[in-house]
């Protein structure tokens, strides 16, 4: 369904991604971990093109870009087909909680007023914020935050979740509200990716398991395979380290 | 100290620059506004040699006295309106041009720099992770900017705005240097008229407070009205 070739990235002369190849099947719960700065966020935003990389090529279905000759028709076209959700949120702070889910249903997919509201409130619901519908971001706390980005997201019917770190702005009591939401939108079937450094939430929701180091896939498998019987040293050391924090 | 009679008589000849005035400085703060506008968003765009040229004019325009761009306005926009009327086949006598209209040139030329910061500064503090959001769902720039960025960047821009609606009012005050009556000026003719100069000048603070009074109320409650997201 998704596939990411060669994907090379840099800022300034900072390497960050060097040739990350990745493929997606519909269906899968990728989660993608690793050490900090090795790009695991970067290699999400390049989905999207929220980031240029410098090289490389993404099929997306029938749709194929390379990133040296991306052209705007195609990037539209993989971002009205996929939805982030943000570590730092990114709600609008401008409008209320039902009109961040609903602008862009009225804004970007030219849905009515009235079923852009339906949708919307379905999406509050299923994220358990009905009752915070005309609430601002101003007057919420971090976790009702992050369930509007997660009904935001939701709202567009992406093919392709992409969830970057969305517990690791939150206080620790936060977090498993946002986890709730967010294994029941896995378990719903939608593809997702999620960077994250919640290693048993991970392990508990994905059917695969990404581990990035210095900018390229280390390893990939499932669950089993990297946390119970790691092959590669540096995701040893890795896990070792997290689990020990935790 | 006052003369009642006198009093009344110097306030009712000030008061009717007012409406003259008020109308001046408002001309100036929408071109100016405007004009700051774009050159904010150039820059924060960074557009490359529009970049460059907003920067010189800027320096040139914050650096040089006011007094001295109304000055070369008068002497210097005349001709070139000419010149620039005559090369589009247009016979007009640059010198008929109101000295109102070359003192509001030279005002919105120099507040405009101005401008072009504090509409920057407001750009600047819009948090753009708001914009990634936006532009992941599919958002153009325009989109972008029309429903999440505008309605915030205005907003934080308000307080700053009102300062320049005040800036704008005193420095309409140096048109007296080009025989531009303004709030200052008629004060300045009617006690030239009857040597109460105190009186004057006094009544033409209390005139200006009472302006700052109400731009600054005006500016505060629009703030709160459309701020309502904090």
């Amino acid at each position: 369904m998704l596939e990411l070739k060669n994907i090379k990235l840099s800022y300034g002369n900072t390497q960050v991604l060097n040739g990350v190849d990745l493929s997606v099947n519909r269906g899968d719960v990728v989660s993608i971990i690793g050490p900090s700065g090795t790009g695991k966020t970067t290699l999400l935003k390049c989905i999207n093109y929220l980031v240029k990389p410098s090289s490389g090529t993404i099929a997306f279905d029938q749709l194929h870009m390379d990133y040296a000759q991306a052209d705007k028709k195609a990037i539209q076209a993989i971002r009205l087909r996929t939805a982030m959700v943000f570590q730092q949120f990114n709600v609008f702070k401008n409008m209320t909680v039902l009109q961040n889910v609903m602008d862009p249903l009225v804004v970007v997919q030219r849905k009515s007023q009235d079923e852009a509201r339906e949708i919307a409130l379905r999406e509050l619901d299923r994220v358990g914020l009905s009752a915070k519908r005309d609430s601002y971001p101003s007057q919420l706390s971090g976790g009702q935050l992050q369930r509007t980005g997660i009904a935001r997201a939701l709202a567009v019917r992406p093919d392709v979740m992409l969830f970057d770190e969305p517990t690791s702005s939150l206080d620790p009591e936060l977090v498993s509200e946002v986890l709730k939401v967010i294994k029941d939108v896995t378990s719903s079937g939608i593809t997702s990716l999620l960077v994250t450094h919640e290693m048993q939430f991970a392990k508990n929701i994905s059917n695969r398991i990404v581990f990035m180091d210095q900018g390229v896939v280390a390893a990939d498998g499932s669950p089993a395979e990297i946390f119970d019987a790691p092959a590669n040293p540096r995701l040893a050391q890795f896990l070792q380290t997290e689990l020990a924090f935790h | 100290m006052f003369e009642a009679d006198i009093l009344l008589e110097d306030i009712r000849e000030i008061l009717s620059a007012v409406p003259f005035t008020l109308f001046m400085a408002l001309v100036t703060f929408v071109f100016s506004t405007i004009i700051g506008s774009l050159f904010a968003l150039a820059e924060y765009r960074n557009i490359p040699i529009l970049r460059e040229l907003i920067f010189v004019y800027k320096v040139a325009f914050k650096g040089i006295p006011l007094v001295i761009v109304i000055f070369l306005g008068y002497y210097g926009l005349p001709p070139t309106i000419q010149f620039l009327a005559s090369l589009i086949g247009i016979n007009f006598n640059g010198h008929h041009t109101p000295n109102w209209v070359l003192l509001v040139i030279g005002v919105t030329a120099c507040i405009a720099a101005f401008q072009a910061e504090v509409i920057k500064g407001a750009l600047n503090s819009f948090d753009n992770g708001q914009a990634d959001a936006a532009r992941s769902l599919g958002y153009t720039n325009g989109q972008l900017f029309r429903r999440v960025m505008f309605p915030q960047v205005v907003i934080a821009a308000i307080p700053d705005l009102t300062n320049s609606i005040m800036v704008i009012m005193k420095a309409l005050s140096l048109g007296f240097a080009i025989e531009v009556v303004d709030i200052f000026a008629q004060s300045q003719l009617t006690a030239a008229l009857n040597f109460y100069y105190l009186e004057a000048f006094v009544i033409a603070v209390v005139i200006y407070m009472i302006i700052a009074f109400l731009v600054t109320t005006a500016a505060d409650r629009l703030e709160r009205s459309l701020r309502v997201w904090t």
